[in-house]
């Protein structure tokens, strides 16, 4: 393993979101904050609870992960997808380093920007509403899985993304929307029964559900099958990667 | 001289169906300065790419000091350093900070000293700290040589190195590349200057469509291809050849003043012999003589044209 080169991307793409706070970690932090002040402080006060949490303290799981699916995937997404774009990833290709570390390197910094900025939120978030954790190992478990998931999927569109267009397609109008219909504001047994089964396809409504049972012990689908889900979108990110680098896929030739 | 790069029945195909290398054989020596010409899409740069692992060859071997460049990617990797022919340089960071990443992402531990060195060789020193998208062209073209430096390879790949900087960086460039020769680094550069490969290339290697062409030591190559011209200076200027003398290959200058008269050094008999004293019949008297042999870029052109 050359983990020199691991390290040495890794700490390219931390300075990277240095040199960038105010756009990589205020930005999100404040934007997801509204949500808190606008249904949690404002508008939650007047919705009753629901499965016997505050509405306030039920939507900061969802939003909490709906944050860090945004970011994971578009900071793992442009991390790849820029050096593609300015023709530096000519360095990476030719250096002494495995497909396997450029995605430790890519993946790792990216997974990393979104713990912190996830922890920086529910931090946040414990400012306006009353937040408990009946599972921290769970719900840290639950982060760093779904943190390093979705940066793998958003490197896996980076590499992808022919131009800037093709590089937000995914995250505004797949991710945006799953997240939305996911579970973050709502539990799913308020819809109706047909809706439920519909949105039982939708892959965000176990990672917020799991998510959400690490806080209040509630939720929509069982943890462990949430659990399971994360860990096959995980190993099929994992199978698209190699496939990519062991073909050259829109990086060689 | 020991060989450092094999090339064996190289191809490459691209999912287009366009085939940029067509089963090339090449070996480049130890410690040698070897040019690479040919023209635009001649296969120079998927060649570079290839060994390089930038590109994926569809057949053929390269071993890079007895290392397979699939097989054993990090040892060739680890010994090769590439300077593309395209501006491909992360302009938000500062020069040393881009030297430092390239040695660490080569496995190299860091080293200031070194990166010192690399940079003041550069006469870059003085910009370490300076933001790359501040400087000038032809910095930016020198931070690239220091980056494919910063893990000291023992080869250095440079295409294009020249292309688009000043006479004065030029000669700067050439400095270093003589410097890294006495270095012992092998160098292998692509150019368009074919007067570049003139003065710098121990050897000289000529693709065209996908082919080797020919391999050669520049000064074999020159003299083997090469032709002299004569040029004779008359007395008396001329306003046309003497019929007597047209069958001889002369070429009567546009001014009357001078006839040119092309000879193969390889030859037999060269015909000059022949030629003055046929002049002497036709009581032509010569001023003055002089003798060129023809450049690079002329035998280069006769190569790929024929080709062509």
């Amino acid at each position: 393993m050359n983990f020199r080169a691991i390290a040495t991307i890794y700490h390219a793409e931390m300075a990277r979101t240095g040199r960038t706070l105010m756009q990589s970690v205020l930005a999100p932090v404040i934007s997801t904050s509204l949500y808190f002040v606008v249904f949690g402080a404002a508008i939650g006060s007047r919705i009753e609870e629901i499965d016997g949490v505050g509405y306030g303290a039920f939507i900061v799981p969802g939003l909490v992960m709906m944050m860090i699916l945004m970011q994971s995937v578009s900071n793992a997404a442009i991390g790849i997808y820029f050096p593609k774009f300015t023709g530096t990833v000519y360095e990476i290709l030719s250096a002494p380093v495995s497909a396997f570390e450029i995605v430790i390197g890519y993946v790792g910094a990216a997974a990393t920007k979104s713990l912190i900025l996830g922890v920086l939120v529910l931090a946040t978030a414990a400012f306006f509403v009353p937040l408990e954790v009946q599972h921290p190992f769970a719900m840290l478990a639950f982060l760093v899985l779904t943190s390093v998931t979705f940066s793998l999927f958003g490197f896996i569109i980076g590499i992808w993304a022919d131009n800037f267009e093709q590089l937000n397609i995914v995250p505004m109008l797949i991710v945006t929307p799953l997240t939305f219909l996911g579970g973050s504001f709502y539990s799913i047994s308020v819809l109706p029964p047909f809706w439920q089964t519909v949105t039982l396809f939708n892959p965000v409504v176990y990672l917020i559900s799991g998510f959400r049972w690490s806080f209040y012990g509630v939720s929509d689908v069982d943890v462990g099958i949430s659990l399971v889900a994360i860990l096959g979108f995980f190993l099929a990110c994992l199978a698209i990667a190699w496939w990519m680098f062991r073909t050259g896929y829109r990086l060689k030739n | 001289m020991s060989s450092i790069i094999s090339i064996s029945g190289l191809s490459k195909t691209y999912q287009g169906g366009f085939t940029a290398l067509k089963s090339v054989d090449l070996e480049i020596g130890k410690g040698e300065i070897f040019a690479l010409l040919g023209p635009n899409g001649a296969g120079k740069t998927t060649m570079i790419g290839i060994i390089c692992g930038l590109v994926t060859p569809t057949t053929g071997t390269v071993t890079v000091d007895g290392h397979d460049i699939l097989r054993d990617f990090r040892q060739t990797r680890s010994r090769i350093g590439l300077v593309p022919q395209e501006m491909s340089i992360d302009m938000f960071g500062s020069v040393k900070a881009a030297v430092s990443f390239s040695r660490g992402l080569f496995g190299k531990a860091p080293d200031p000293a070194y990166v010192e060195q690399v940079l003041k060789d550069l006469s870059l020193w003085d910009k370490k700290d300076s933001e790359i998208r501040a400087l000038s062209g032809g910095m930016k073209r020198r931070v690239m040589i220091a980056k494919a430096l910063a893990h000291e390879p023992d080869i250095l790949f440079l295409d294009e190195p020249t292309a688009g900087v000043d006479v004065e960086l030029r000669q700067s460039m050439w400095q270093v590349i003589g410097r890294l020769r006495e270095r012992g680094v092998t160098i292998i550069l692509t150019t368009h200057y074919i007067e570049e490969a003139e003065q710098m290339a121990d050897r000289v290697g000529v693709i065209n469509k996908g082919e080797i062409v020919v391999v050669e030591e520049t000064g074999a190559l020159m003299h083997k291809m090469g032709q002299k011209r004569l040029t004779l200076q008359l007395a008396e200027p001329l306003t046309a050849l003497p019929e007597a003398l047209k069958a001889d290959g002369l070429e009567l200058a546009a001014d009357g003043c001078a006839l040119h008269f092309d000879y193969d050094t390889q030859a037999e008999r060269t015909g000059i012999t022949t030629l003055l004293a046929r002049l002497n019949e036709a009581g032509l008297s010569v001023r003055d003589l002089e003798t060129s042999q023809s450049s690079l870029e002329e035998i280069f052109v006769g190569l790929v044209g024929g080709k062509a």
